[in-house]
């Protein structure tokens, strides 16, 4: 549906004047690239002990006010006021001072929250990429600084869980103000939760096994790693159109063109 | 002359009302999702290809060993309740997640399979990403499981003419609750604002 790359003369016209194309955004939130891996996913898929996921990339922090500011002045279908209330709920972007105007409240480089599932899908369209799945943020973010997977570490663990434990209420920070983890990506935890593809599809929606077709009952792996079951608790429990405070998102694409 | 002049200003204000209340999807309508199915006849269609009629919809996969038929079965008998005429009324929906085996052939089998009366039922498939938003837009989840198999929560759905949930049941038999909106829903001829009184 989407052009999956842009033609020469285009991208001629982008390096003259970004301000003129989307690519000037993914300047500003490259994608980084996180190599594939058998990973010991906390939400094992059926009864595999690993998932095999794919070599992709993923933005390098949660996409901001700004990025979000140019998305809705070229799609004025998904701006506060038109954005339909199947596909975005009351709260739709309302720290906004208006529906092209951020305002005090939610600066350029501030991650942009209040955007339901569906606006984050229809963003990362946009910009020619995905949501990243479960399987894949998972990924991301069971890294530290120095290792792929961390998550053994103590020391790390807690860190993370400390996030979860700071009382809310305060304004957000500017996105990149943190280390980066190994692979390059900023704000993997202790800024904003984070839409995914699939997160309507982390819990059942009805505990019970009758009313689920396959392999039934969810088996969640690795308990002692809470801030993970945390996010995925709270993922799960969301519907698509809900605007939260603490929500934002960033794209993936998988590796070697398509999204 | 008079009287024929408002007649025809009447006429045609009744007209743009009408053709306008149709064009316009209410905001809170399922049908505000652009989506594109694949139906058994290998067309093209959109997620309100029944507006105008009230729906039920669900989704599911073709290849689903017990859970789906039941689905599909649940379904019929929630319909057999109703009479004649509001029957004729409904529309069904069943969207499948496999868009890969769920092919035109393959939903044809399954209505020819399950005796669907096509002229009012509906089997389609939806690729990713617009399966996982159709089902983000009804609270259905699914997963792929590297068996091949879904793992999925059934939902059957009822919509109004226009889009808008009137009510969902994840009651295979007896939701007599459901059934009652299901009979409300078709009891009347839609567009009885045309009707006069």
């Amino acid at each position: 549906m989407l052009p999956r790359a842009l033609p020469a003369p285009a991208l001629l016209l982008c390096a003259l004047a970004p301000l003129l194309c989307g690519a000037a955004q993914a300047e500003e939130n490259p994608f980084v690239e996180v190599p594939g891996a058998e990973f010991r996913s906390a939400l094992p898929a059926g009864k595999a002990e690993v998932v095999p996921i794919r070599t992709f990339l993923l933005q390098r922090h949660p996409v901001t006010n700004g990025e979000f500011l140019a998305f809705v002045t070229g799609h004025p279908e998904w701006r506060r006021g038109t954005a339909p209330a199947a596909l975005t709920d009351a709260g739709y972007l309302t720290d906004w001072s208006g529906p092209l105007d951020p305002g005090p409240r939610a600066t350029a480089s501030q991650p942009v929250t209040q955007v339901s599932w569906f606006a984050a899908e229809a963003y990362c369209e946009a910009q020619h990429a995905r949501l990243p799945d479960w399987a894949e943020w998972e990924l991301a973010a069971a890294a530290s600084a120095t290792r792929r997977d961390a998550r053994s570490d103590p020391a790390w663990r807690q860190q993370v869980l400390d996030w979860y434990a700071r009382p809310g209420g305060k304004a957000l920070v500017a996105v990149e103000q943190g280390q980066a983890n190994v692979y390059g990506l900023h704000d993997m935890h202790g800024l904003v939760w984070e839409w995914v593809h699939d997160f309507n599809s982390l819990l059942p929606a009805d505990a019970d096994p009758e009313k689920f077709c396959g392999s039934g009952a969810l088996d969640v792996q690795q308990k002692e790693n809470y801030a993970v079951l945390m996010r995925i608790a709270m993922l799960g429990s969301l519907r698509a159109s809900y605007t939260g405070h603490l929500v934002g998102f960033r794209c993936a694409r998988t590796a070697g063109g398509s999204p | 002359m008079t009287r024929l002049r408002l007649a025809v200003a009447s006429f045609a204000f009744l007209l743009t009302w009408l053709v306008g209340a149709s064009a316009d999807i209410p905001p809170d309508s399922v049908y505000q999702l652009h989506a594109q199915l694949t139906t058994q006849t290998a067309a093209s269609a959109g997620l309100d290809l029944h507006r105008g009629h009230p729906t039920l919809i669900t989704m599911f996969y073709g290849s689903c060993p017990a859970a789906c038929p039941m689905l599909i079965t649940a379904m019929q008998v929630y319909e057999s309740q109703l009479d004649e005429s509001a029957q004729a009324r409904l529309r069904v929906l069943l969207v499948s997640f496999d868009a890969a085996r769920d092919t035109p052939r393959e939903l044809d089998r399954l209505a020819k399979l399950h005796h669907a009366d096509v002229t009012r039922w509906t089997f389609a498939s939806a690729a990713d990403p617009d399966a996982r938003r159709i089902a983000a837009l009804l609270g259905i989840s699914y997963r792929h499981l590297p068996s091949g198999e879904f793992e999925h929560s059934l939902l059957i759905t009822l919509l109004d003419s226009d889009g808008r949930l009137i009510a969902s049941t994840a009651k295979l038999v007896g939701d007599q609750e459901f059934q009652a909106k299901l009979r409300a829903a078709t009891e009347l001829p839609e567009g009885r604002r045309e009707r006069p009184r």
